[in-house]
């Protein structure tokens, strides 16, 4: 069997590298992740941590969506001059004191 | 087997048509014959085909006498048979004779029995219409502020995540469709409406990790706060007014009204549980 035009000669050596080429432990992944392990024996064992879950929150009587009306103009928050500004510990820290401390 | 005296069929026919006088019968007869024939049966003798008294030799020799008969078997039994121009069999079958069912006419079709609460209709915003025109499609507000999401519990932002995706879903089908059955314009219109959306995902995801950075920054200045006791003994907020043994009517109210005070109304992120356990959880009513 003779392999297609396009891997004949030197046009391979220019095309991208697939997960099937290379020797030498050469790894390329797909863009699904990693879900599991391998194991010493050639197998893969998934570990269920690492496997994603997407869940879906019932949406019923919900009702914001994915816009907002163009009337409400937008309006910063006010931080004080603070650089961090949202990101400040103190202020979180001082907001869960007032809202949530007390059980 | 046939005997030597006997003639082949068809050359046999024709030598007594021939003989038999008929002039019509002699044309027939010398345009039925092959080449060979004609040309031997002007040096052949007249055989006569030897029948007995009842024989039914000479009928039969008669079969398949007419113009156009074949000379030899027809070797395809099949010849002729097309199911493209439906000819039908060329043999007789068992249920030639069995009527064959006829398919209803499409329009006496029942309609087909659809869900009307099927998820699979959330893909259409309109079920009637597969995508809608462009005018349409541009009616839609703008996305969120980053500001205006920082205000959201976590079960809101949730849903409005899911919210997004839905939508972003729709306008995918709509694409999808309108190239599918080239409706016609519509794709920039598309192409801005998600840009919309996705621009509130990106707010979402932003706001949640800038909340987790400020409750992991969070947790470890608590553990500097002589007021937080984060080793799981005891209540793990002590405000200074309690610790200093005042009024406790007196005490929960000054904490309230001096934090209302310092802090800004819509900066900080609500958060509504204990520092240790999940940062992210159930909502509580905004101050």
């Amino acid at each position: 069997m003779q392999p297609t035009r396009i891997l004949q000669g030197m046009r391979y050596r220019k095309l991208r590298l697939t997960t099937k080429d290379v020797n030498k432990g050469y790894y390329k992944g797909t863009g699904s992740g990693s879900m599991g392990r391998h194991t010493k024996h050639g197998g893969y064992v998934i570990e269920w941590d690492k496997v994603r879950t997407y869940v879906c929150p019932p949406l019923e009587g919900f009702k914001l969506t994915p816009f907002v009306s163009q009337t409400i103009r937008p309006q910063h928050g006010i931080y004080n001059g603070d650089p961090n500004g949202p990101r400040n510990p103190e202020l979180y820290l001082s907001r869960w004191k007032s809202e949530n401390g007390f059980d | 087997m046939a005997s030597p005296g006997a003639v082949r069929p068809s050359v046999g026919a024709a030598l007594q048509s021939c003989l038999a006088g008929s002039a019509a019968c002699s044309r027939n007869a010398a345009s039925m014959m092959p080449m060979a024939a004609r040309i031997a049966s002007s040096t052949v003798r007249p055989v006569r085909v030897q029948t007995a008294a009842l024989s039914t030799t000479a009928s039969l020799l008669k079969r398949h006498k007419y113009p156009g008969a074949r000379s030899n078997r027809d070797m395809s039994k099949r010849r002729g048979e097309s199911a493209i121009r439906r000819t039908g069999t060329r043999w007789r079958l068992s249920v030639s004779d069995d009527p064959l069912p006829q398919p209803v006419k499409r329009a006496e079709l029942p309609a087909i029995e659809t869900d009307p609460d099927h998820g699979l209709w959330e893909f259409f915003a309109d079920r009637n219409t597969v995508a809608a025109p462009p005018e349409e499609v541009a009616k839609h507000g703008r996305a969120w502020m980053v500001e205006e999401l920082r205000a959201k519990s976590w079960d809101d932002l949730h849903r409005l995540w899911w919210v997004c995706v839905k939508e972003r879903n729709r306008i995918a089908t709509a694409d999808w469709e309108r190239n599918r059955g080239k409706l016609g314009f519509g794709k920039s219109e598309s192409g801005e409406r998600d840009k919309v959306v996705k621009k509130t995902m990106q707010g979402i995801k932003h706001v949640l990790t800038e909340r987790q950075y400020a409750w992991e920054d969070a947790v470890k200045l608590a553990e500097t706060d002589p007021e937080i006791d984060l080793s799981g003994e005891g209540p793990v907020f002590t405000p200074k007014e309690y610790l200093e043994a005042e009024d406790v009517l007196v005490e929960s109210e000054t904490a309230e009204s001096t934090n209302d005070s310092t802090e800004p109304s819509k900066a900080v992120p609500s958060e509504t549980t204990p520092l240790e356990p999940n940062p992210q959880s159930s909502t509580a009513p905004r101050l």
